[in-house]
Order: C-alpha cells, then structure tokens, then sequence
C-alpha cells in the first residue's frame, strides 16, 4: 500500500467562511423541472433521430444499417428508461400521498 | 445522466470502420484484374481519431441542421495502399491478402455487433428489474 | 453511399467477369473461322478492357469535402471496350484443298491460343469465385447487423 498522508486538521477551512447559499423550494422546484425538460428533450431528441435514420433506410439514402439499428435500440432504452423512472416516481409519489399526517 | 457509456460509441465508429473497410475490399476485388488500378485500404487511425481525442457536437437550433462530420465518411477514411507490387498490367491487388483481410473483416464486425447488442441487452435486462 | 453500394460494386464486378468469359469463349468457339464477319481475313481475338467505373455526383462531393482530397472507396469496375487483337500474328497452316488459302496454298487461321485462352478462364472463374464470396460476406454482415438488440 502507498504512503498515507493525512491532511493536517487545521487546513481545513472553518465552516463560517464557506460561502452558504440557502436553498429554497423555489430553487428545488426550478431545478427539478429544469431537469424534467431537459431529460425529456433528449428523449425525444433520440427519438427523432431514430425516425430521421429510418426514414432514410426507407428511402434507400446514405446510411449505415448498423447505425440505423444502433439509433433505434438506443432510442428505444432511452424510452424505456424514462418508462420506469416515471413509474417509480409515481409510485413514490402516491408512498407519500398514503403518509398520515 | 448519461446511459450510454463511452464504449458504446467507441464501438459504433469501430462499426463504422469495419463497414467502410468492408466496401473498399469488395472494390479492390471488383477491380483485381482492371490495369493500372491501385489497391486501397481503409485508415483505421482516422476512424478512431475522434474517439481518441473527444469530438464536438453542433448545437442544432432546428432538428435538419447538419451534424458536425465526426462520423467516418467514405471519403475520408480510404487511402491507397503503400507498399504495393505490381503485376504486369499495373495492378496492385493482391486478391489472397484481400480474401484474409475479408475474413477478419468479417468476423471483426461480427464481434463487435456481439459486444453492442450484449451491451443494450444488459441495458434493458436491468431496466426490465432483472425479470 | 448507401449500405448497398458495395454490393452494387460487387454486381458490377460479377457482370464485367461474366462478359470477361463470354468473349472467351466466343473466342474458343471460333478458333477455327477462317472468314471474320468484316470479311477481311480470319476471325481475331477478342479480349476486354477493365476499368473502374466512375461514380456519380455525390462521391466527387464527398472527394472535394475531404481533407486530403483521397478518393472514395469507388464505384466498382466496367468492361469499357472490347478489341480485337491485332497484333499477335495469325497462324498460316498449309492446307491447299481449303476453300480458304491463298496463291501458296496457306490458309490463315484465327490468332486463338487455346492454352491462353483457357488461362485467361481460369483467372476469370477465379475472379468470380472470389466476388461472390465478398457478396457472400458483405451480406452475412448486414444479416448480423439487422439482430442487434435482440
């Protein structure tokens, strides 16, 4: 095993001066749906480029076949994995809904 | 969060690679006895250079933009031979050497297509919950 | 370029191989005519002239966009002419009683070679053999391709 050095205590900085900045559930409701879009773009994103990759397939246009097969399983995990997610956060929600308060 | 990991994209230019060497061996064994034809290989340096040194993707405002050309297209990857003897009417085909490279070729892409299909198979096996 | 084009390649290579052999054996089928359908002197050999074929709009683009300006993988290959062999000299066999022969009594006879001929089949059968076996290839791959995810 290679030397262990430990980091002198006093060398870590002292919570005080670390700059704080308070999150809100505002922020947590903007981040969220931030990512919500976003994630959803890409679904769709992928999605699209499934179907541009068909579409040229069936046109008999310049495309690989391996990388039409490719785009449509990637599309499809894509799909799928959002799927779920939305199942399992679902599934979550309604966890909390039954909590008695 | 991304779920497809870099090997998967390596795979699809070495998928890539493959096909366009596929395409320049079938052109030099068309054009094996054709004179003063020069035989031609694929650049399996240019294939991988974006995967080696990480590649740039264009921010499309519209979905008909066009893409960045990191893919391999059959221009750029195809060069002639060096080190080529010539037989008497100025062909540098050496149709043996193309049939073995056919056959790794073939069993290359093979292999690869194995590996990306096992690669989203495990995928979906573990978004399926292991059902 | 389509995924299909190097089977097209290799069609093209199959067509320009069976013409290949076509005019060989033409050429053994008249090994022995005196008269050629011109009428001036016996029948001459034929062979082919191979060249690649020149591609289309879209692969002379795809040469002025790439960086070193290489050529494409190309477009497969064409029988640009067939011609006559003029220059290996005819036979003159002596044979008086020939509808054929001239003031001596040599008759001139096809610059056939049989040998040479039969050569020039081995190669081409060879030729096909070996681009059927691309075509072979080329298609067990796309097969593979078409089973990914599943």
């Amino acid at each position: 095993m290679n030397n262990v050095t430990f980091m002198p205590v006093n060398a870590l900085k002292p919570a005080e001066n670390q700059k704080t900045h308070t999150y809100t559930a505002f922020d947590a409701q903007q981040s969220f749906s931030s990512v919500l879009k976003q994630s959803i773009e890409k679904i769709n994103n992928a999605q699209i480029q499934s179907d541009v990759m068909t579409e040229k397939l069936a046109k008999g246009e310049n495309v690989d076949l391996h990388q039409v097969m490719i785009t449509s399983q990637k599309a499809s995990i894509t799909m799928q994995a959002a799927l779920e997610i939305r199942n399992k956060v679902i599934e979550a929600y309604q966890e909390a809904m039954r909590m008695q308060v | 969060m991304k779920l497809f990991s870099g090997t998967i994209s390596t795979l699809e230019k070495a998928l890539d690679y493959s096909s366009l060497k596929q395409k320049v061996i079938s052109q030099n064994i068309a054009n094996a006895d054709t004179p003063n034809y020069k035989a031609k290989d694929a650049s399996f340096k240019e294939a991988f250079q974006s995967a080696l040194e990480g590649s740039m993707e264009a921010n499309k405002s519209d979905i008909r933009h066009y893409d960045f050309k990191n893919g391999l297209s059959s221009a750029q990857g195809v060069i002639t031979k060096r080190n080529a003897s010539y037989n008497h009417n100025g062909n540098s085909v050496d149709v043996d050497k193309e049939m073995a490279e056919l056959a790794t070729n073939q069993i290359y892409y093979n292999a690869v297509i194995e590996r990306v299909s096992g690669k989203f198979s495990s995928l979906q096996n573990v978004l399926r919950g292991g059902k | 370029m389509s995924m299909f084009h190097s089977m097209n390649n290799t069609a093209s290579a199959l067509t320009a191989q069976r013409l290949r052999m076509d005019v060989i054996s033409s050429n053994m089928a008249n090994a022995d005519s005196t008269r050629s359908v011109n009428g001036d002197g016996p029948y001459r050999r034929k062979s082919v002239v191979l060249e690649p074929k020149e591609g289309q709009f879209s692969s002379f683009l795809n040469m002025a966009m790439s960086r070193r300006g290489e050529s494409s993988a190309g477009n497969g290959v064409k029988v640009s002419r067939i011609v006559e062999d003029r220059e290996t000299p005819t036979k003159m066999v002596y044979d008086p009683t020939h509808a054929d022969a001239n003031e001596d009594g040599y008759v001139e006879m096809p610059n056939v070679d049989p040998l040479r001929e039969m050569t020039d089949l081995i190669s081409a059968t060879r030729s096909y053999e070996a681009n059927v076996t691309v075509f072979n290839a080329s298609k067990g791959m796309m097969m593979k391709a078409l089973e990914i995810g599943k």
